[in-house]
């Protein structure tokens, strides 16, 4: 019973760590080193630099910058009302009504006294209506004169009743203010003006969230993004479904397709700058030929305001839509001859193939394309600001070219900085989503 | 009624002939097998009656009509593939439920046609699943219970079992032969496996090269191939071939072998073609270590006559479990035959065998065919 069970020599020696140079880890750190390096010298330090730069108020040319907190962000320095229809009577039928608008070339605005302030009182069709009460007599004379006398009259039905608005157009309200903080805002937003009208506040600062042109850029941006992926996919989809078919010339004609791909922009677009000039567009001078457009007539593609979005979308697309293409085709070429075939056994025609088997099958490799495609997209720089410079009168103006005129050219690092972060937050959202889509898939 | 039938069908691929002008009926309700080796051109035969591929010339006619430029919908057949073709994005019960959906076949009737055949395969559990949460056996289930649902007149197969484990092969092999007997309707299964064929076939094709070498039951295949190909790719291990030339003998006929070994034929009629260039072919199974062999209870003692001695050196001995398979030399040559386990005989052992000449099978040199 008592005999020993022999143990192996081996087994009883302490684990060595083996040799630096057998050891497979340290190479492996070693090889991921210059990426890592890449990464935090050319990625986080300006990511991180630009965040820190967002909180100052860092100008080209000044050395010294201050911390100011959010103010690049949003800092309201004013508030004013705006105001755009002013109900001036309310009545019963609609021919009473009729007679109040047309008593407006007869009516009379008067200014009078209203304890400390004063009050503009229009007198039409025989009634009395006070308008506005403010508390400066020029001020109540000059908005009341120009609600009473300035804007037109007409008659709307509201309700069942019949109202008599005094309308002011869309982009040229009636402006009260400026207020400097919000309880003056709210009290004067109340007791300004006595009669029922449509308004609404503006704010006014230097933080971004204040600056119209910033709230346009964000706009254009998702303009541009989802006109340009929407437009990518109805050429991807089909291009990719040729090319998957099998005829001769195929893999030159896959060959052919990545180039406008791998052009460097800055190449391309000069190509695309001749094709879209004002003057010279081969464009114009094909529809002018072909008896389309009169030579009086030529579209002014990137100085239009209504077609300059459309070509730096089109520019775009053409760049674009070769990945989407390829990665349609490799989703494609991934689904087995088998399946499809099975598919035809089963009784799919042609539509219902692709509805029911081919679109589900590559909708995952598709979400990724369009993940990569919405990202580059919206963050797209180059074509925009080789073609357009983001005008004309900041019509093509994107989030990525405004930083880089309110930051660079300007001069003003710090809301340059801020505009280019407002971006992240709104990516990660889409990001999220669609990423949360594929897992969904998976 | 569907029984499916070539007429003359031929296929070709730019210069490539696949199958050159087949002529095969299959009965309707019969399981046929096409089996042959890879390239013989069987699942192109398969392929073309299931509309995928275009026939170059030919007919083929399923239940009397002429479906030779119908597409594949409007044949009346369902088909399993060999990578089962399951749509990996619907689960178990839409997989099935496909082909009805897309001929409109009423709601209640799918639902009752999907619960039938999820019944009979055992998949009622797994109606909700997605395909890559089946295991291979039950991927292969869900492709023939889609195929079922449809309730075509014809069935085809292409390798559905190459794709499985052995054991479950086994396992399913006695599944769809059970299945065919339930549902009856006609079977074409097409496979390069000559087990598969033998145990599946109510009648078996034999293909090589694009035509068909020969058709018939199991029985007749085995027991009376058609040619040395044939004889070659049936059984396992496969048949021992021996150069040869017919030779007259004082009881009749016998065959020369090299290194001057004769062996009696027991058929004297052979005489006359004396000279004859021949393959000499016996299968392992019909050698053996004793005179009487194994078959001893059923033999008459005119076969036991005909029995042939041949000294033989044992070279490897495999053991299987229940036989052993010996492989030895003669002085024609080397061979193969099987034997009981406990036979006892080692490597390197002289021994004399004696080949069953009853079940000899002799085919001609030049065109291989039997004689």
């Amino acid at each position: 019973m008592g005999a020993k069970v022999p143990i192996l020599p081996s087994a009883r020696e302490p684990e060595r760590r083996p040799k630096l140079l057998e050891r497979e880890a340290p190479f492996g750190y070693l090889l991921v080193l210059p990426a890592v390096l890449y990464l935090a010298v050319f990625i986080a330090y300006p990511f991180l630099m630009s965040i820190y730069m967002s909180f100052t108020d860092a100008q080209a040319g000044n050395p010294k910058w201050e911390f100011i907190g959010t103010q690049n962000y949003s800092k309201v320095e004013s508030y004013q009302v705006l105001a755009n229809d002013f109900v001036l009577a309310t009545l019963p039928d609609e021919a009473a009504a009729k007679r109040f608008a047309a008593a407006r070339d007869s009516a009379k605005v008067t200014t009078e006294p209203a304890g400390s302030r004063f009050r503009a009182v229009l007198e039409a069709a025989g009634t009395r209506v006070p308008l506005l009460e403010l508390g400066s007599e020029g001020d109540a004379s000059y908005l009341g004169e120009t609600v009473g006398k300035e804007l037109s009259w007409k008659v709307e039905k509201r309700g069942g009743q019949y109202a008599v608005v005094a309308h002011a157009a869309e982009d040229a309200p009636v402006t009260f203010g400026p207020y400097n903080d919000k309880a003056t805002l709210n009290r004067e937003r109340r007791s300004d003006i006595l009669v029922p009208a449509k308004t609404t506040v503006k704010t006014q600062g230097k933080g971004v969230m204040q600056d119209p042109n910033f709230r346009l850029a964000v706009k254009n941006t998702f303009k541009y993004t989802f006109g340009t992926e929407a437009i990518k996919l109805c050429l991807g989809i089909p291009c990719a479904l040729i090319l998957n078919r099998k005829f001769g010339g195929r893999r030159l004609l896959r060959g052919l397709l990545v180039i406008p791909w791998v052009i460097p922009i800055a190449i391309s677009a000069q190509a695309w700058l001749w094709i879209l000039d004002s003057t010279y567009s081969v464009i114009n001078w094909c529809l002018v030929h072909w008896g389309i457009l009169s030579p009086g007539n030529i579209i002014n593609f990137r100085g239009d305001k209504n077609w300059a979005m459309l070509s730096v979308i089109a520019v775009n697309v053409w760049r674009g839509f070769p990945f989407t293409t390829i990665v349609i085709l490799a989703g494609l070429t991934a689904i087995p001859d088998e399946i499809l075939e099975r598919a035809r056994l089963d009784g799919a025609n042609g539509l219902q193939r692709f509805a029911y088997v081919i679109s589900p099958m590559v909708r995952p490799i598709l979400m990724v394309s369009l993940l990569f495609s919405v990202i580059f997209s919206f963050t797209d720089f180059n074509t925009i600001w080789i073609i357009t410079k983001g005008g004309p009168y900041d019509q093509t103006q994107v989030l990525s070219t405004y930083a880089y005129q309110l930051g660079v050219n300007a001069g003003y690092l710090a809301r340059g900085a801020a505009i280019s972060l407002f971006m992240f937050p709104i990516m990660a959202v889409m990001v999220f989503f669609m990423l949360q889509f594929l897992r969904r898939e998976a | 009624m569907a029984d499916v039938v070539l007429d003359r069908v031929e296929k070709r691929f730019g210069d490539v002939l696949a199958v050159a002008g087949i002529d095969l009926t299959i009965r309707d309700q019969e399981f046929l097998v096409l089996v042959g080796p890879s390239g013989c051109g069987k699942t192109t035969t398969l392929r073309m009656i299931a509309g995928l591929e275009e026939v170059t010339n030919g007919d083929i006619r399923i239940g009397g009509r002429s479906v030779t430029h119908l597409p594949p919908r409007g044949r009346d057949i369902a088909m399993v593939f060999q990578s089962y073709a399951l749509y990996p994005h619907m689960t178990v019960a839409r997989n099935m439920s496909f082909s009805l959906k897309l001929r409109r076949t009423p709601r209640a009737e799918i639902d009752r046609r999907v619960k039938e055949v999820a019944g009979i395969l055992g998949l009622t559990e797994q109606l909700n699943r997605k395909p890559r949460q089946l295991s291979g056996g039950q991927r292969q289930r869900v492709a023939v219970g889609a195929a079922l649902c449809r309730q075509a007149g014809v069935l085809l197969f292409d390798e559905p079992l190459s794709n499985l484990d052995a054991k479950l092969r086994v396992h399913m092999r006695t599944e769809l032969k059970r299945l065919h007997l339930a549902i009856r309707s006609t079977m074409v299964y097409v496979t390069h496996d000559q087990v598969e064929a033998m145990t599946m076939g109510d009648r078996i094709v034999i293909m090589n090269g694009g035509v068909i070498c020969q058709v018939g039951t199991p029985l007749e295949i085995y027991d009376k191939p058609a040619s040395r190909f044939v004889a070659g790719f049936i059984g396992s291990p496969p048949m021992n071939f021996f150069e040869g030339e017919i030779a007259a003998d004082e009881a009749g006929a016998a065959v020369l072998l090299g290194g001057g070994l004769q062996l009696p034929l027991p058929r004297p009629d052979l005489a006359e073609r004396a000279g004859r260039k021949v393959w000499l072919g016996i299968r392992p199974e019909h050698i053996s270590l004793t005179q009487a062999g194994r078959m001893t209870s059923e033999v008459s003692l005119h076969r036991v006559f005909r029995t042939a001695k041949v000294p033989s050196v044992i070279e490897v001995v495999e053991p299987l479990g229940h036989r052993v398979i010996l492989t030895a030399r003669s002085a024609a040559g080397p061979f193969q035959m099987e034997t009981e386990i406990h036979a006892g005989v080692h490597g390197g052992e002289r021994v004399e065998l004696w080949f069953d000449m009853n079940r000899a099978y002799l085919f001609d040199r030049d065109t291989e065919a039997a004689i």
